[in-house]
């Protein structure tokens, strides 16, 4: 389990992460979303100890999270929003140094790399070095070298950022296997179908605080489950309804070119965006 | 251990790199040997003056090739690569990653300070090089790999370390009883310059060249060194907010 408590970060004068309360659960996939700058890898980056906070906590398993800690952090693997590797180095190299870092055996190393880069259809550029990889190669080392060391929580820090549409559903495919062996899973992402698709739980982030907590079910619902785009003069204007009845008697009164369809967290998203929150 | 995975880390560096690094360790120190002590031709201290050079600038080759072991290849694993946070976000003790930049940068000042005495072996100078130079030599870059591990979380860009490198590091290659005695400087900037890392390193190195007697002191002071930036390396990576 997963526990912040009154969690804080600030950067001199500005605050990126305000007073975060958070627990989340053994074996959850847990969505933290929000726009650009809203303390969401900032969060990440203070579970992964890269950042200390200013105030507050993270305990682990009811355990306080400190670099000291080196029994909790290997509980713990975490991809991170850039590409964090040494670009020198090729992916055998990349799998090598993790697994040594985590004290693996090398043959568990060299049996583990395999699997995972043979899942990930990497094997063929395996003798690549880094800096030779294209984007979405590089994230899909940074999957496999994260999987490599069996952690039990994963922190994903827009894990499929540049990647492909097929390489994408690849990707939650594997999250979705993984979370089923009860891997604790926290994503931050901007793709909202990616959240809805994988996540039991997202929280909605915005200036540094996490504004509301639900399921994405919850969260559309509590929109309107239908939406009827309305197409007027180069604009669309969406529309949110509680039932599909609602949804057809407007789309029966409008003269407008529209489009009738189920609400997406996406809409939840962009509706709270533009109303600054709830 | 965490300090083999460093040292492992280092040697795949090595093994990829090995010409440039071989070429890098060579050129300046192969200049000052050629352009002061062979064809500027003197004598110093009663001696051939590239006689007094040779220990002198085998330091400061151990100092160079530490120190840019360390600095540089950290900063842009810092900074730019961002593969620090791998280690930072692993389970190894970051002392133990600490302690084996050390111990490699180390050992590649030790390598670079080899190539120069296997290029004047042919001299037949008849200094003498022994394990006790050799551990000198190990302390002295691991003093500036130290230093090179703290220049590397100080620094904010990549122009820093070589910046550093210009303030401290050129000025110490050439005052620091390498080129010249620190006797020769005036008394208040000999006693700050003496005890400097390399004016140590230098002075012990020359002393069990020439076969003289010498005093193991200079070998605290460098720990001492050691220690002190060896403990600043360890506040940053346990203390610092923002890495």
């Amino acid at each position: 389990m997963i526990v912040l408590k009154n969690l804080t970060k600030k950067f001199g004068q500005f605050t990126a992460v305000d007073s975060v309360n958070l627990e989340i659960g053994t074996g959850e996939f847990f969505g933290l979303l929000g726009l650009n700058g809203a303390g969401k890898t900032t969060t990440i980056s203070m579970l992964s100890t890269l950042l200390l906070p200013t105030q507050g906590e993270i305990y682990i398993d009811g355990e306080l999270l400190t670099r000291k800690k080196t029994a909790l952090k290997r509980k713990i693997s975490v991809i991170t929003q850039e590409y964090s590797m040494r670009q020198d180095m090729d992916m055998d190299e990349i799998m090598e140094y993790q697994g040594r870092l985590y004290y693996m055996p090398k043959k568990e190393i060299q049996r583990k790399s395999e699997e995972l880069l043979e899942f990930c259809g990497l094997t063929s550029a395996r003798k690549k070095t880094v800096r030779k990889l294209s984007g979405g190669m590089k994230r899909k080392l940074m999957v496999c070298r994260a999987l490599l060391t069996g952690p039990e929580i994963l922190l994903l820090d827009e894990p499929t950022a540049g990647m492909d549409a097929v390489s994408r559903r690849q990707m939650w495919d594997l999250l979705k296997q993984l979370n089923g062996k009860n891997l604790t899973i926290l994503l931050t992402t901007h793709y909202m179908e990616e959240a809805e698709s994988l996540c039991g739980r997202v929280a909605m982030m915005a200036h540094g605080k996490i504004e509301e907590i639900d399921t994405p079910r919850n969260f559309i619902h509590g929109l309107g489950q239908f939406a009827v785009d309305e197409t007027a003069g180069g604009k669309t204007l969406a529309h949110y309804f509680s039932t599909k009845e609602e949804a057809l008697a407007f789309a029966a009164h409008t003269d407008s070119s529209i489009r009738l369809r189920d609400t997406t967290l996406e809409d939840v998203f962009v509706e709270r965006a533009k109303y600054g929150g709830k | 251990m965490g300090i083999i995975t460093i040292l492992w880390e280092k040697w795949v560096e090595f093994r990829r790199d090995f010409y440039k690094i071989t070429l890098a360790a060579m050129i300046a120190p192969l200049m000052y040997l050629l352009v002061f002590g062979m064809g500027i031709q003197t004598v110093s201290h009663g001696v051939p003056y590239l006689h007094y050079l040779i220990p002198g600038v085998v330091s400061l080759t151990t100092m160079n090739g530490s120190f840019n072991a360390v600095a540089q290849n950290l900063n842009v694993q810092r900074l730019y690569e961002k593969a620090f946070d791998q280690v930072m976000v692993s389970p190894t003790p970051l002392w133990q990653f600490m302690a084996g930049q050390v111990v490699a940068g180390s050992l590649r000042g030790l390598y670079a300070g080899g190539i120069i005495l296997l290029l004047v072996w042919p001299i037949h100078t008849g200094l003498i090089f022994n394990g006790f130079s050799f551990l000198v030599l190990f302390l002295n870059g691991a003093v500036f790999s130290a230093l090179g591990v703290v220049v590397s979380f100080l620094a904010r860009s990549h122009a820093d370390v070589p910046r550093f490198s210009n303030y401290l590091i050129m000025p110490m290659a050439f005052l620091c009883n390498t080129f010249f005695s620190t006797d020769n400087m005036p008394k208040g900037i000999r006693n700050v310059v003496g005890v400097l890392p390399l004016s140590e390193t230098s002075g012990m190195v020359r002393h069990i060249a020439y076969g003289e007697s010498w005093d193991p002191s200079g070998i605290l002071v460098l720990l001492a060194y050691l220690l002190l930036l060896a403990a600043i390396g360890l506040w940053f990576v346990y203390r610092k907010q923002n890495l």
